[in-house]
């Protein structure tokens, strides 16, 4: 009993240090973005004169209305789709890849995962001049469907090395218990190990998502018309010679972040409705 | 149900390569039917496409004007296409596109180093014709032709800015504390004394960008033993570790021992002005920089920019060095040109363009200062006029040693420099790291 | 009958085989065009002089790798990657499990605090590197102001090479920090909601349930992410280009940093791209190794 309470006051005194922890770490992780929504309001001279860290004047949205009014639709749109399809065939893909690699025995398993860990070590920048060469034999430069491929390509050693450990967890009797009653490998993998890999692809989704929506070294070698451009590059024109015009930039990436928040709350959601489907079937 | 599944993977591996397909058809075939559509870098037909670094204003603007005057009045058949590319990243794409043989056929670019490299590699054509039938050839300053001439050619045609390095002041404060337009660098340090014991810094100075410390060293160096040992350093003959480049070396470290520059300079950076900021707060007296910042000024506060002076950095009393050697580009940006016959020669005119008298009058407009002859009687802002006398006056104009020296070399210059000022290297090691590059690059040259 | 039995297995691997090369065909025809061709042309450019955009190369073998053996400013690079490296592990790892256990404990009530952790991630290099250098100024800035109220002096951080690197790894995990903490919220849900239910029965409390039973069973999530940490740190570049360029002097230069300069700012393509295979290989084995050393003793 006595044990009990004392248990009990420990684990309240836990959670009052977790907690202050907690609301601590939030303060650290929110302050720059909030600086970086002040700022967005500010006016160029206001911002330069006083402290970054102070709030603007007043809220002008001029910025934001002369981002929008500028190419910001165009590459928002261009950005959306290029997302939109690699990210789908990246995450199918690489489910497809990790499931043999994670649940099969056969000989080249372990090369083939070797050989995948190696891709990750790759420094983006050695693959622009022969992407770059790629594009224009095929004659994608300069259009955003050259996009797709390199952004697939570069997240995939990343994505299968991580849904292979993920699927390795999966216990193993699920599948034995499916073979027995004459489920074949394919079925076994729509139907089984997909739904169970649910929240290693909400993780991936979240990850590749935030770096194709911020990638920027493809995207400014491999298009060069502004009808062509993403995101990443709408800066570009705030950004001058000698100086930049800092708020208006600030406003870009404001705006350029909030569909990421979105998209995160709408997948982060789905992590927590795979533990409860999860704890239904296992 | 296992023929099903199978369906399924074979339908979205089909899908996957209905995407690529769909996006080469597009491109090969249907296309709409009109010149823009043909996006290549290098096109074949009777489009010119040309890179710049315009993506802001006003530079777009001046560079839409050239070009929109260029395509309206041009008979020769051609149009010119833009392209502009943010600064930072405008040099790899450049070598991205040449390193692939797909070099646009008009490119603007720095004079220095790397366009050397460029022409060098075969990505740039001698105008020396054209340009001798042109009538901007009486159009531009002389220090500007020379800035675009390369082994006894004219490579380039300088269009955009005389830049030349100097002090901005703020005024007020000068008069504020008794202050007067140094004439000797004794004067200078004797101001900075005064700013300093009022709790003022001196020079507001970024150099977390490095580039920006070397405005100071070029000067100082400059001052102490004129362009002579830097060009006989260049050529192989001199050494890096001359006697000048050392004192401006020990000038620069005395300073920040005195606490001329702001607190933790080496990672204050220039892009994202923190020197401007440090004016503008008025806690700096003074800003030693190229003299385009006359323009950054006027677009942040025009307000503020009435309180600004301009001098060109003082002499240094027991120097022999001639005191009216600047350190500057004359024109800033340069066309160079990656064709032929009548492309080349439309792509000419298309440059002629740039320097034709409305763009002229747009560029002096926006704070610009165009590279051509009488340009200070178009001028109304005092300080500009002052810098273009000071250009005038010059017996002669340096370029930036980041810009002219090759680039592994301007690298050792810009790091080694960059820890005098942090006070963890000493000058001569700094010139020597610098020598060692210099050696290197003519070692390799002469193989 | 034992004949019969042997034959049927093979005919089952033979099938596993076709399905495996099924499913993978995708991924590796994607990695041979866009990565493992890339890779080749980098060794094979290594083997020449060249500044990247001339017709004119020349072959000189193996002279750059011999640079590059003796090449201070790489290894101090690779020496930079490796701080970089332990302090990411040390760091983010424990940091994003700690966050990702607090939100597995309190459940959706902490949404707010999942959604604001994560912001960090979400945001880009540019912005970042931004709010940063003001943030970290020596005058003014945030770190200096906090330290003047303890009655120190102001802080220069990023312009003291001594320091220099420690602020930009700070950055590098309040930026990656909250990858680990998605990373183990997807590995808690994996772990099955009976171990919990029958720990609860057991009359476990949460802490015990968290050390006993959900630590060992979250073990193989930490191996890998401690991978793609390593991995991650070994190639890192974004922000330090953005923040410090490699400076002061080389105090924050990474491989990737001074590949990217090499190639592309100095006009030496074959150096550059042998700095680059350098680094390849370098990343590859040390990652290698360290799966190697980690697995061997999961299996023992």
């Amino acid at each position: 009993m006595d044990s009990y309470k004392k248990s009990k006051r420990n684990s309240v005194v836990c959670w009052i240090i977790a907690f202050a922890f907690a609301v601590f770490y939030l303060v650290v992780s929110f302050l720059p973005f909030v600086f970086m929504v002040l700022n967005s309001f500010k006016e160029k001279f206001e911002m330069l004169t006083k402290a970054v860290f102070s709030l603007p004047d007043s809220l002008n949205f001029a910025n934001y209305r002369e981002v929008l009014t500028g190419g910001f639709g165009r590459y928002f749109f261009n950005s959306v789709i290029v997302l939109a399809i690699s990210l789908t065939v990246l995450l199918f893909i690489a489910a497809c890849a990790s499931y043999p690699l994670a649940r099969f025995r056969f000989k080249l398993a372990n090369p083939i995962y070797a050989g995948i860990v190696a891709c990750m070590s790759i420094p983006v920048h050695i693959t622009l001049i022969p992407v770059f060469k790629m594009a224009k034999y095929t004659g994608l430069y300069d259009r955003i469907w050259a996009l797709i491929g390199p952004y697939i390509a570069f997240a995939v050693p990343i994505s299968v090395f991580i849904l292979t450990s993920f699927m390795k967890e999966i216990p193993r009797e699920i599948e034995e218990s499916a073979e027995i009653d004459g489920c074949g490998k394919i079925q076994m993998f729509f139907s089984m190990i997909l739904p169970l890999a649910k929240p290693g692809l909400a993780t991936l989704a979240i990850y590749n998502g935030v770096n194709m929506w911020n990638e920027f070294s493809f995207a400014y070698t491999l298009t060069q018309s502004s009808a062509n451009r993403t995101l990443p590059l709408a800066i570009w024109e705030f950004q001058g010679q000698y100086s930049m015009n800092t708020p208006m930039i600030m406003a870009v990436l404001t705006l350029t972040l909030l569909p990421m928040i979105v998209m995160f709350l709408i997948f982060q959601d789905k992590l927590v409705k795979g533990m409860t489907a999860g704890a239904v079937k296992g | 149900m296992k023929k099903r599944t199978k369906k399924i993977v074979t339908l979205s591996m089909t899908a996957l390569m209905g995407v690529s397909l769909a996006a080469c058809g597009g491109s090969g075939g249907d296309g709409k039917g009109n010149g823009a559509d043909d996006h290549s870098a290098s096109s074949s037909d009777k489009e010119i496409v040309y890179w710049n670094i315009g993506t802001e204003s006003p530079d777009k603007d001046v560079i839409a004007k050239a070009v929109d005057k260029f395509n309206s009045e041009t008979d020769s058949g051609y149009t010119v296409t833009v392209v502009p590319t943010q600064n930072d990243t405008y040099k790899e794409k450049l070598v991205v596109a040449m390193s692939s043989g797909e070099c646009p056929d008009m490119y603007s670019c720095w004079s220095g180093g790397p366009m050397y490299e460029y022409i060098d590699s075969g990505f740039g054509q001698p105008i020396d014709d054209l340009f001798h039938n042109s009538e901007i050839e009486d159009k531009l300053m002389d220090s500007a032709v020379g800035q675009a001439t390369y082994n006894g050619h004219i490579y380039a045609v300088p269009y955009q800015n005389v830049s030349m390095s100097g002090i901005f002041y703020n005024k007020e404060m000068f008069e504020k504390y008794g202050l007067k337009e140094p004439e000797t660098l004794e004067e200078l340090e004797n101001i900075c004394d005064t700013l300093k014991k009022n709790n003022i810094t001196p020079f507001a100075l970024a150099n977390g960008s490095k580039w920006t410390g070397s405005m100071y060293f070029m000067n100082l160096a400059a001052r102490y033993g004129g362009l002579e040992p830097f060009q006989k350093a260049v050529e192989g003959e001199g050494q890096f570790t001359d006697e000048c480049f050392i004192k401006a070396g020990e000038k620069i470290q005395e300073w920040v021992k005195n606490g001329y520059f702001p607190e933790g300079v080496n990672s204050l950076s220039e892009d994202d002005g923190q020197a401007k900021q440090l004016m503008y707060q008025e806690t700096a007296g003074m800003l030693l920089c190229g003299s385009w910042y006359t323009g950054t000024f006027a677009t942040d506060s025009e307000e503020f920019y009435q309180k600004i002076g301009w001098f060109p950095f003082p002499a240094i009393e027991d120097s022999q060095a001639d005191p009216s050697i600047m350190i500057g580009t004359v024109g800033d940006q340069f066309l160079v040109f990656n064709c032929e016959g009548e492309k080349l020669e439309a792509a000419f005119e298309c440059a002629e363009a740039h320097l034709s008298d409305e763009v002229i009058e747009f560029e002096v407009e926006n704070g610009k200062i165009p590279p051509v002859k009488g340009i200070e009687d178009k001028l109304t802002d005092p300080i500009t006029k002052e810098v273009v006398e000071a250009a005038n006056n010059a017996s002669e104009i340096q370029l930036w040693y980041d810009q002219y020296l090759p680039p592994a070399v301007s690298t050792a210059h810009l790091d080694g420099l960059q820890e005098v000022f942090g006070l963890t290297m000493t000058p001569e090691e700094a010139q020597e790291s610098m020598q060692k590059a210099m050696d290197e690059y003519l070692a390799g040259k002469a193989e | 009958m034992k004949e019969n039995s042997i034959s049927l297995l093979e005919l089952r691997q033979r099938k596993t085989r076709k399905v495996a090369a099924l499913f993978l065909a995708p991924v590796t025809i994607l990695m041979f065009v866009f990565i493992l061709y890339p890779i080749a042309d980098t060794f094979i450019t290594s083997g020449y002089q060249w500044n990247g955009i001339s017709e004119a190369k020349k072959f000189i073998g193996v002279e750059n790798w011999k640079t590059l053996l003796q090449d201070k400013s790489f290894w101090i690079a690779f020496r930079n990657n490796l701080v970089i490296m332990r302090l990411s592990i040390c760091i983010q790892i424990p940091l994003g499990l700690a966050l990702a256990t607090f939100l597995d404990f309190g459940g959706k009530k902490l949404t707010i605090f999942k959604v604001i952790w994560f912001i960090p991630l979400l945001m880009s290099s540019v912005a970042i590197g931004f709010l940063f250098t003001y943030a970290l100024a020596t005058n003014g800035g945030l770190v200096s102001t906090i330290s003047g109220w303890f009655g120190g002096g102001n802080i220069d951080l990023l312009g003291n090479p001594k320091t220099a690197l420690l602020a930009v790894i700070a950055v590098i995990c309040w930026q990656f920090t909250p990858f680990y903490m998605v990373y183990f919220m997807a590995a808690f849900t994996n772990i099955p909601y009976d171990v919990f239910e029958a720990a609860r029965i057991d009359g476990a409390t949460r802490g015990q349930y968290f050390w006993k039973i959900a630590l060992p069973l979250l073990v193989p999530s930490m191996k890998s992410a401690a991978i793609l940490s390593m991995v991650g740190s070994l190639k890192y570049f974004d922000l330090i280009y953005v923040m410090t360029g490699g400076g002061p002097g080389t105090s924050t230069e990474l491989m990737a940093t001074y590949m990217y300069k090499q190639s592309f700012k100095t006009f030496n393509m074959g150096y550059g791209s042998a700095v680059a295979g350098g680094m390849f290989l370098l990343i590859t084995m040390v990652s290698l190794i360290t799966m190697k050393l980690l697995n061997g003793k999961r299996e023992a």
